[in-house]
């Protein structure tokens, strides 16, 4: 009996304190995706590679806006979306108190502006990411013309680029050059 | 079926009306939370999770996170219950005896959505098979998501449900504002240098490490104070204690001196 007491004191209380004292987390521990919107480009590789869908983006043409959306409620911390994020703007934190009684507190969103096509002028991608990309491409480019193509390249929605590349060979006469090419 | 007894011979004698409403059933369930002078039993109904969230469950219930200390008991049947944790996407086959589990448990009851998979269906949402979250066939109280929670999440989860602590989270929305613009990180590197140190940083310590390592690697290979490379890194390697780090530093080093190799040639 004194040994079993003696026992008791020795191995101390082994429970944890919470939820009346914070509960010492991994640094690493995956909890809720923590998103910063202010750095967010909209790119979405989050979207794409969130395995259960809880990262999605609705366009609205008309509004010129896309929302991207996070559902805490489906979820699985997997950290995905951490890995493929280009800018860091999504970021796994320790925060594990999620429980809420309404399904809607689950949703966070973030409203981005899309930009006009230089050509078009109809919306196609969001305003920050292809501020984004014209910087990467333009930093990346060998002589400052070669950049400024390139930025409006960027700043060209892809049909337009599509028609662009039908049109260009039409006006060096490839199909003219083949003709003569085969006769 | 005919001998089962019809509606009629539950209602209770003059006086007492039928207590079903949703109202009843709602100012019944406030005074349950008020008032509860005895400990909250828990049924658990698996409506085919994937037997994760029954696991975290039983490690709440053990000594070290000590659910029971709140009065939080598992019972073994539904008639006991005053709340139902319903874990699980809700297959096809575990609908009904989900339903007959909730109809079994005595008003007032809360039911608590466990897990991503009892919140919205989680990574099984769009299975053929499943309905996809509690709320689909009973009304929810309290959602705790998580893949599954931790006992800590758990208990926390359990603290709303019973009105103990009041919820952190709540609906958020974010709209850009005038002139929001992202920066590139590290400017003064080559962009596709940037790219080639972060995939080799990851590819030696996975990405959460693998982005921060390399993160202190090109803040310390840009500080703005005019000394060569092969300095700076022979610095870094030397204010690094951790062996494996220091290992991860070097061949971030080796990615560098390749790239200028590979431009001087
Ligand atoms: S990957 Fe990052 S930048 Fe792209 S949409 Fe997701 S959070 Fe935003
Ligand atoms: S942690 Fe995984 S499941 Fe959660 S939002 Fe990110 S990618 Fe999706
Ligand atoms: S939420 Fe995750 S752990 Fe729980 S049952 Fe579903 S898949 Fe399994």
């Amino acid at each position: 009996m004194f040994k079993l007491i003696k026992e008791i004191f020795r191995s101390g209380e082994a429970t944890v304190k919470y939820p009346f004292a914070p509960l010492p987390m991994e640094k690493d521990l995956r909890g809720k995706p923590e998103h910063t919107p202010e750095q967010c480009i909209a790119c979405a590789a989050c979207t794409i590679a969130c395995p259960p869908n809880a990262i999605g983006m609705t366009t609205d043409v008309e509004a010129a806006t896309r929302t991207w959306s996070i559902d805490y409620g489906r979820c699985v911390f997997c950290g995905r979306c951490e890995e493929v994020c280009p800018t860091d703007a999504i970021r796994l934190s320790q925060e594990f108190e999620l429980a809420v009684a309404k399904r809607e507190d689950l949703v966070m969103k973030a409203v981005f502006r899309l930009a006009r096509c230089e050509a078009c002028d109809t919306p196609f991608a969001v305003a920050k990411e292809v501020a984004y990309v014209q910087e990467v491409v333009a930093a990346s480019a060998p002589t400052p013309d070669e950049a400024e193509q390139r930025r409006r390249l960027a700043a060209t929605c892809p049909a337009c680029k599509r028609a662009h590349d039908v049109r260009q060979p039409a006006a060096f006469g490839v199909a003219r050059r083949l003709e003569e090419t085969r006769r | 079926m005919s001998s089962l007894p019809t509606v009629d011979q539950f209602t209770p004698a003059s006086g007492i009306g039928r207590i079903d409403t949703p109202a009843d059933i709602a100012r019944m369930k406030a005074s349950l939370l008020k008032d509860i002078q005895r400990s909250a039993y828990v049924y658990r109904v698996d409506c085919g999770g994937c037997n994760g969230c029954e696991i975290e469950i039983f490690a709440a219930i053990t000594p070290l996170f000590d659910a029971e200390r709140f009065g939080i008991k598992v019972v073994a049947s539904p008639r006991h219950a005053d709340i139902l944790l319903f874990t699980g996407a809700v297959t096809r086959s575990m609908r009904m005896p989900a339903l007959r589990a909730y109809e079994a448990a005595p008003d007032p009851k809360i039911v608590v959505s466990y897990g991503a998979c009892g919140c919205s269906g989680g990574i099984f949402h769009d299975l053929y098979c499943v309905w996809g979250g509690t709320d689909k066939i009973v009304p929810v109280d309290v959602y705790i998501p998580g893949c599954p929670p931790s006992p800590a999440a758990t208990i926390y989860g359990f603290a709303v449900a019973l009105g103990l602590l009041g919820q952190k989270l709540t609906a958020k929305t974010h709209v850009e504002g005038e002139n929001e613009r992202v920066a590139i990180a590290h400017p003064t590197v080559p962009y596709n240098l940037r790219v080639l140190v972060e995939r080799e940083a990851r590819r030696m310590a996975g990405y959460r490490q693998g982005g921060d390592l390399a993160e202190v690697f090109l803040a310390a290979m840009e500080a703005p104070d005019g000394r060569p490379f092969a300095d700076r890194l022979a610095g870094l390697l030397r204010s690094t204690p951790d062996p494996r780090t220091r290992e991860i530093f070097e061949a971030l080093g080796g990615v560098i001196t390749a790239a200028v190799g590979r431009l001087a040639r």
